[in-house]
């Protein structure tokens, strides 16, 4: 309303103004409109179960609709859960050993493709063909993969001389989660290795020739300017993995069933099972808000890493 | 000398690193082309597609696929329409409050989607959605990952297109269709490839919402099937490659434009 009083009643500055403050007024209402469909989505699939999940971890909520108020008690009982404790353990060694390893590996296979012209086409296809695949496909395809002895795995090893017995992955809880690493590594890493390929493609050909001139060696070069180079990449690939990880479910339930006695089970394990197996709705929302929590604290700290190395 | 052989090394180790990616899904082609007792070693190669026939006979893959595809095909394009639309929005109009939702929508970024399972089940429940299809799309609507990278790429278009375009009278809703998104197809590929291999092969929403095998998606249903075989191993994995092999005959025709995709949302995302 203002704009226009000012725009009848005004000079020819304020005439040739006018368009553009009712446009801007037109604009912001657009604005709005085009924002609105996609905030419906978020408030009711987002925000409001995200609150609604919070106020849930606060009752002994039972499948039914039983519930009573119990206050923190469900975050009490997480701390003295013997299972949850153990699965929360499950999942934080799993991070540990598989982000480095895939983190690591992604890095190399990116390094060796990217020296090479001729067939690289042919090396991205294959490092990256398993990460399309869903993962019911990859854990159906790995346990049949390393049956002892009608799988290939065993078969292949045996071969080239590096076992003579047979050997039961699924049934020894430490070889059950190299399976389960093994088949991860195997399934994602083509994401990593395709943003460090991207990354290493990215760093000008003047910085190795500079390099050259310095009569750098070839680990120098890869130590003082291909790395630094990806640092961005290197700290958005870790955290990205890490999360991931810690968010570890399929593989569990599909490669291992969570055992052997429950040796692989996971965080999201304990979430299903409390919440779709036991039906303790409230308990179950207390442990995905633990989740919630230490999923935070990474990305947050992704943040303050990559101000730091970012510019 | 070492500088001499390095650039073989590098070859032979890529190629042995690439020929054990390989070998899974070789092996699993190879034994689902393999008749049920004979042996791949043995027996020599005599290929069938007997195994194909049984399990298409025995399980609804196709109905399954079917599932998948439609789900994943709706998410996709309602997140490239919406996600596209609040990017513009935010990229070029500026409404009152507009950067604190956006913020907000990128604070919700760091939320897992494990998170809201209990409440989207309660919350389905409620409204009858719960075991319908429809149940698999509505949350994967809501994440803002699309927002961010397309908005990203927004703020790098020039600004002179579309100020030609408004000398000439276009509103902001006609820009954006007209102008901005044909111009960021590179942008909107790589986000609607990430969309769609996400929906594709999401696992626990659906494991929790859906309970009727018609409504099944492909991630859910394969492992059902195959659970009712034990110790055979030519049919769940004859399942295993009807599940893959249109997959990867899209992945190959396409893998340029989806390894650039994903190096593209990578780079983006930060």
């Amino acid at each position: 309303m203002a704009s226009k009083t000012l725009s009848e009643g005004g000079s020819t500055g304020a005439r040739a103004r006018a368009p553009r403050s009712s446009l801007r007024r037109q604009g912001w209402i657009t604005g709005v409109m085009m924002v609105l469909p996609y905030t419906i989505f978020f408030l009711l699939f987002s925000l409001i179960p995200i609150l609604y999940g919070f106020g849930v971890s606060f009752y002994d909520w039972s499948l039914l609709g039983d519930k009573t108020f119990v206050g923190l008690e469900n975050y009490g009982n997480l701390m003295q859960d013997e299972e949850f404790r153990a699965n929360l353990l499950h999942t934080v060694l799993f991070t540990v050993v598989s982000v480095p390893l895939i983190t690591g590996f992604g890095l190399l296979l990116a390094v060796l493709v990217n020296g090479i012209r001729k067939g690289q086409a042919f090396l991205r296809i294959s490092f990256f063909m398993p990460y399309v695949l869903s993962v019911s496909v990859i854990s159906s395809i790995w346990v049949i993969f390393l049956q002892p002895y009608t799988g290939l795995f065993n078969q292949i090893l045996r071969g080239i001389g590096l076992i003579d017995s047979e050997i039961f992955w699924l049934s020894d809880s430490t070889l059950a989660w190299v399976s389960i690493i093994m088949a991860t590594v195997w399934w994602t890493i083509g994401f990593v290795f395709v943003l460090f390929l991207a990354g290493l493609q990215d760093i000008p050909e003047s910085f190795y020739e500079a390099a050259g001139l310095e009569g750098a060696s070839r680990w120098q070069t890869f130590r003082y300017i291909t790395f630094p180079s990806l640092s961005r990449v290197t700290v958005l690939v870790v955290v990205l993995q890490t999360i991931a990880s810690f968010k570890i479910f399929g593989q569990s339930k599909l490669i291992t069933g969570g055992g052997p006695a429950g040796a692989t089970k996971t965080v999201v394990f304990s979430i299903y099972e409390n919440g779709f197996q036991t039906f303790q709705m409230g308990y179950a929302s207390a442990i995905a808000f633990v989740l919630m929590l230490v999923i935070l604290i990474i990305s947050l700290l992704q943040t303050l890493l990559l101000r730091r190395f970012g510019e | 000398m070492l500088d001499r052989i390095y650039p073989y090394v590098v070859r032979i180790a890529a190629v042995l690193f690439a020929v054990m990616f390989l070998i899974p899904i070789v092996w699993m082609l190879a034994l689902s082309l393999t008749p049920e007792r004979g042996s791949l070693f043995s027996g020599g190669f005599n290929l069938s597609l007997d195994n194909y026939m049984t399990v298409l006979n025995r399980a609804p893959i196709f109905g399954w696929m079917g599932n998948s595809l439609m789900v994943s095909l709706i998410t996709t394009a309602l997140v490239l329409l919406l996600a596209s639309m609040a990017a513009y929005s935010f990229s070029r109009i500026r409404f009152p409050g507009s950067k604190v939702l956006f913020v907000l929508f990128l604070s919700a970024m760091m939320i897992p989607g494990e998170a809201t399972l209990i409440p989207l089940y309660l919350l389905m429940r409620d409204v009858g959605l719960l075991g319908t299809r429809t149940s698999l799309i509505l949350p994967a609507i809501a994440g803002p990952m699309g927002i961010f990278i397309l908005k990203q790429f927004f703020d790098g278009l020039p600004k002179d297109l579309e100020e030609a375009a408004r000398m000439d009278g276009a509103g902001f809703f006609k820009i954006w269709y007209r102008i901005f998104l044909p111009l960021s197809r590179p942008a909107l590929a790589a986000l609607g490839i990430f969309t769609f291999i996400g929906a594709w092969n999401d696992y626990v929403w659906p494991l929790i919402s859906i309970s009727d095998k018609a409504y099944m998606t492909i991630t859910l249903g394969l492992p059902m099937f195959q659970s009712s075989y034990n110790q055979e191993y030519a049919l769940p994995m004859t399942a295993n490659a009807l599940a893959a092999i249109p997959v990867l005959i899209v992945f190959l025709i396409f893998q340029k434009q989806i390894i650039k995709g994903i190096a593209f949302t990578g780079g983006k995302e930060m």
